[in-house]
């Protein structure tokens, strides 16, 4: 199938008679995931977004009930979001990201109804990369410009075209009710020499990461790799993969909800005791947490590194504390025998 | 459709009960709003669950109460936050809401066959309480070996659950020693530090269990004596407490190393604990 | 450019080496086209990593409180007036501290250059006298340096350090009087329509707190969103909430802030934060008639009660 695209912004709007459309949406110096209420809203010329589009799943705040107290005791209502939704032109690091956070909402012993129930209503339309930018790692951990891992379609950008390439059930249910011509032989090699010739050129050696992160806990290399660290959110809020988040009461007396927050393993009082004490109490042991996290304890846990590298850490850090040098100076330290 | 593990039960403070002459810990006993969701909560000593007050906000505390003892759940809570306060001014017959149980517990099916050796300290004692409880009933008392029972406080009045230490000490088919740090007046007992005493008590290692809450100091110096005792890693059990959200391992902040302390523990061996970072 | 890189590593090695510090917290080059990073050296022998040039925008004086060590700290002017502020207010300790001052020209603002290149991708950039030549896949592009400069350095009066131990480079002219054109102009606003802007920027608000981290005034053990009893504001990403979050700190850095742009500078959503800082600096310079460090001397207009203070607030005049 094809869109053409003088047609894509008559195409979202057949598409939102049907669903909650979300597409990149140029806001102020960046571009971000929206809900559209018009095609013309969306741009699908964009790097990627600013906030990554696990927030349409996992939102930075979400009421999970609301409730008021009587004398007969409380009522409380949940909110699950039950509607169809369509991701349109997410990037196949973005679209992977979600496959890693379905670990987490749905683990070994509970399931999370709030994003499991929009994760099942919400079809996934990716865009390939022609053009990765120099940020961008994602080959380095298995994906690639053109990664197909979650989608239900891919868009393929030929020039005045997208290229549309089905990839399951569901993304072929969300195209069958529309009228779109089918790609030619052409229009097919097109999309094949673009893929072709999209290169990622920041590769990150992440041979002998884990191994090195299994034994190196009290390592003196964390002594210095924070540093640096402001122990900000910037790099979590951002993250694709990023999923810790707060539970928080917003009421009047009895009344009023139960929200959850996007919260951060870099702040002070995410693991702060009520008796003061705090497990991690300096920038070291969050800096190293939050490696350990990503490198070591989802991969322990999962089988798979919490990272997609989509390179929105390394952009937006306000001290450019990188990721791949901090993974490449733990890469090359000294094997630790005393452990 | 998925159980929603966020939404709590409502149930009914029917008894705030201060617990500590220094009235800094509460025990609170609550009945199931709906009988039928009684049936739907099965728990195990050593599992704890979030309390909510509406309004204010959720926060976990381990199950005093024992699965022996139905109609009612029982948590005992030292007031340090806005939840614990706000149940500790709370009037008995408000809603409270719970959710739970989480977390697993005392590893019952190893312990069969065992004696067993009960440390705790100051208000940490609440699912040690359900422990003790649980294997004192007459249904399952049979199953287990010898039981100690050490517990220690500052004074005489921070020991919770007073009048049951007094039962439990009438009876023959339990050891308790109860200690207070420093003598006091009207106390007839053991004076000492909890270290002191297991080493003094000197509970048997063979074919038996140790499980262990407390304050960090109290474990710290209770450790050694545990191993001089002869109790090996596999067979010291403790509890720990991290700041939790959740409770079901996906709000990320209360792990240790790759272990969440809401879902895959709280409860651990000292073995377990040795192969995870010191980050509780 | 390249002599005050050499100049600093220098300075830093003879420190590092002569054991007179520690420590010297200084710039090194980044791993992006005009991005220096923040960069502690330890050893004489890893000097050389320092750097000087138009992207060591951070505000290193937020590395220096409540340290047990010496530190030398590479120190712009905006470095400058923070560490004078936090002298006064007694979270680092002087006597343990050597300032290498550098003269600052100002830093580029890679938001500007982005809005230049119109989504095109920044691969490599230059200085080149008073221009930067920026590179990318098929284009070259020259752009004087004023064009690409933060506002905050547009505006800054000081290019000079305050306080140093040690001068690298040679002063540069100090510029007149800030007038405040830019705060002036928003103040003439309506109300409605001042809030109509500010509601529109903080709705844009992730709270992700870099403003707050990045601060090098913003250093209260709990902070007031942090604080559970009682709770003063509201946890969740709210627009209202957002620009109270804001409008406390800003208000809480009255007197202290030297207007150094780092809060704007560390936003990863490009809000104008100096919006409302700038006119805290102008209302505490006209109200009180003190600039935050401009010398160690003059006390802070919130430790300092004048009888002719203007108190409006309480008493009608």
């Amino acid at each position: 199938m094809l869109i053409n695209k003088n047609e894509l912004a008559g195409f979202l709007d057949q598409l939102m008679s049907r669903y909650q459309v979300f597409a990149p949406v140029k806001e102020a110096d960046y571009t971000n995931f929206k809900q559209i209420s018009s095609g013309t809203e969306a741009t699908l010329d964009y790097s990627n977004t600013k906030i990554p589009p696990k927030g349409i799943l996992f939102p930075q705040t979400e009421k999970l009930f609301s409730y008021s107290c009587g004398t007969e005791g409380a009522q409380v209502q949940e909110c699950i979001d039950q509607q169809k939704k369509v991701v349109f032109g997410i990037r196949p690091c973005d679209a992977k990201s979600l496959v890693l956070l379905d670990n987490v909402f749905n683990n070994d012993k509970y399931q999370d109804p709030y994003y499991l129930t929009r994760r099942e209503n919400t079809i996934l339309v990716g865009l390939g990369c022609n053009r990765p930018a120099g940020t961008c790692f994602c080959t380095s951990l298995g994906g690639g410009p053109f990664d197909t891992t979650g989608l239900d379609a891919l868009l393929v950008d030929t020039g005045d075209k997208y290229v549309v390439e089905i990839l399951t059930e569901r993304g072929r249910e969300l195209f069958s009710g529309t009228t779109l011509p089918e790609a030619g032989e052409a229009d097919r090699a097109a999309a094949a020499a673009v893929k072709e010739t999209a290169t990622v050129s920041c590769t990150v050696n992440l041979d002998g990461v884990k191994a090195k992160l299994d034994t190196d806990f009290y390592d003196p290399i964390w002594d210095g790799l924070h540093e640096k660290c402001l122990g900000c959110a910037v790099c979590t809020y951002t993250c694709p993969t990023c999923h810790c988040f707060d539970i928080v009461d917003d009421a009047v007396d009895a009344n009023g909800c139960r929200v959850r927050n996007w919260d951060a393993c870099m702040f002070p009082l995410f693991t702060l005791h009520g008796s003061g004490h705090n497990p991690r109490p300096t920038g070291k042991e969050r800096f190293r947490q939050r490696v350990m996290h990503k490198f070591k304890y989802f991969v322990d846990n999962y089988n798979v590194m919490a990272c997609v590298g989509c390179g929105r850490c390394i952009k937006n850090c306000p001290v450019n504390l990188d990721i791949r040098a901090i993974l490449a100076e733990i890469q090359g330290s000294e094997a630790r025998l005393d452990k | 459709m998925m159980r929603n593990p966020y939404l709590p039960l409502p149930m009914k403070l029917v008894k705030n009960f201060t617990e500590t002459d220094d009235k800094l810990v509460h025990t609170f006993t609550l009945e199931y709003l709906n009988a039928a969701d009684e049936a739907g909560f099965k728990y195990s000593p050593g599992q704890f669950a979030e309390l909510c007050v509406f309004g204010k906000g959720e926060a976990p505390f381990g199950i005093a109460s024992s699965p022996t003892e139905p109609g009612h759940l029982k948590f005992s809570v030292a007031k340090v936050g806005v939840v614990s306060t706000a149940l500790h001014l709370m009037e008995e017959g408000t809603m409270v809401g719970v959710r739970g149980p989480l977390g697993n517990s005392f590893p019952l099916e190893d312990f069969k066959g065992k004696n067993l050796v009960i440390i705790g300290g100051g208000f940490a004692f609440t699912t040690l309480r359900a422990l003790t409880a649980y294997i004192l009933n007459p249904a399952n008392r049979g199953d287990f070996g010898k039981l100690t029972v050490i517990y220690g406080a500052r004074t005489p009045g921070l020991l919770l659950y007073k009048d049951e230490l007094a039962e439990w000490e009438k009876r023959d088919d339990i050891d308790l020693v109860c200690t207070i740090d420093r003598p006091a007046e009207g106390w007839n007992g053991r004076v000492g530090f909890v270290p002191a005493v297991t080493k003094e008590v000197a509970p048997g290692a063979d074919n038996a269990y140790a499980v262990i809450c407390g304050p960090p100091v109290m474990i710290k110096f209770t450790m050694p004596e545990l191993e001089a005792l002869g109790f090996p890693p596999e067979r010291i059990i403790m509890s720990l407490e991290n700041r939790m959200k959740c409770g079901i391992g996906m709000c990320g902040r209360c792990n240790v190393g790759n272990k969440y302390v809401c879902k895959d523990g709280p409860v651990f061996t000292r073995a377990e604990l040795n192969q995870l970072p010191n980050e509780y | 450019m390249p002599e005050l890189a050499g100049a600093i590593q220098e300075a830093a090695r003879k420190l590092l080496e002569e054991k007179k510090v520690d420590v010297v917290i200084g710039f090194a080059p980044g791993t992006l086209p005009l991005r220096s990073t923040p960069c502690f050296v330890h050893r004489p022998e890893d000097a050389a990593g320092l750097t000087w040039n138009r992207s060591c925008e951070n505000n290193l004086a937020n590395y220096l409180r409540k340290r047990t060590d010496k530190v030398a700290v590479v120190a712009k002017g905006c470095d400058s007036r923070s560490i004078i502020e936090l002298i006064k207010e007694n979270q680092i300790n002087r006597e343990n501290l050597v300032i290498i001052g550098v003269p600052c020209a100002g830093m580029i603002d890679r938001k500007k250059v982005d809005r230049r290149l119109a989504g095109k991708e920044l691969l490599a950039a230059e200085e080149s006298g008073d221009s930067i030549v920026l590179k990318g896949d098929g284009f070259t592009e020259t752009i004087p340096v004023n064009e690409l400069l933060h506002d905050s350095c547009l505006s800054c009066r000081h290019p000079n350090p305050a306080l140093y131990d040690l001068l690298v480079g040679e002063l540069l002219p100090e510029k007149g009087g800030d007038d405040f054109a830019d705060v002036a102009a928003f103040e003439a606003k309506a109300p409605a329509e001042r809030r109509a802007i500010l509601t529109e920027e903080f709705s844009r608000c992730i709270r992700c707190y870099a403003c707050r981290q990045a601060c090098p005034m913003c250093y209260c053990e709990e902070c007031f969103v942090d604080c559970s009893t009682p709770q003063w504001i509201g946890k969740s990403s709210d627009a209202r909430d957002n620009m109270l979050f804001q409008a406390v700190r800003v208000l809480h850095s009255a007197g202290r802030c030297a207007d150094c742009g780092a809060c704007e500078r560390a936003c990863p959503m490009g809000l104008s934060l100096r919006n409302l800082t700038r006119k805290m600096v102008k209302d505490v310079q006209e109200l009180f008639g003190y600039e935050a460090g401009a010398n160690l001397e003059d006390k802070p207009a919130l430790a300092d009660f004048k009888a002719e203070d203007p108190q409006p607030f309480l008493i009608e005049e």
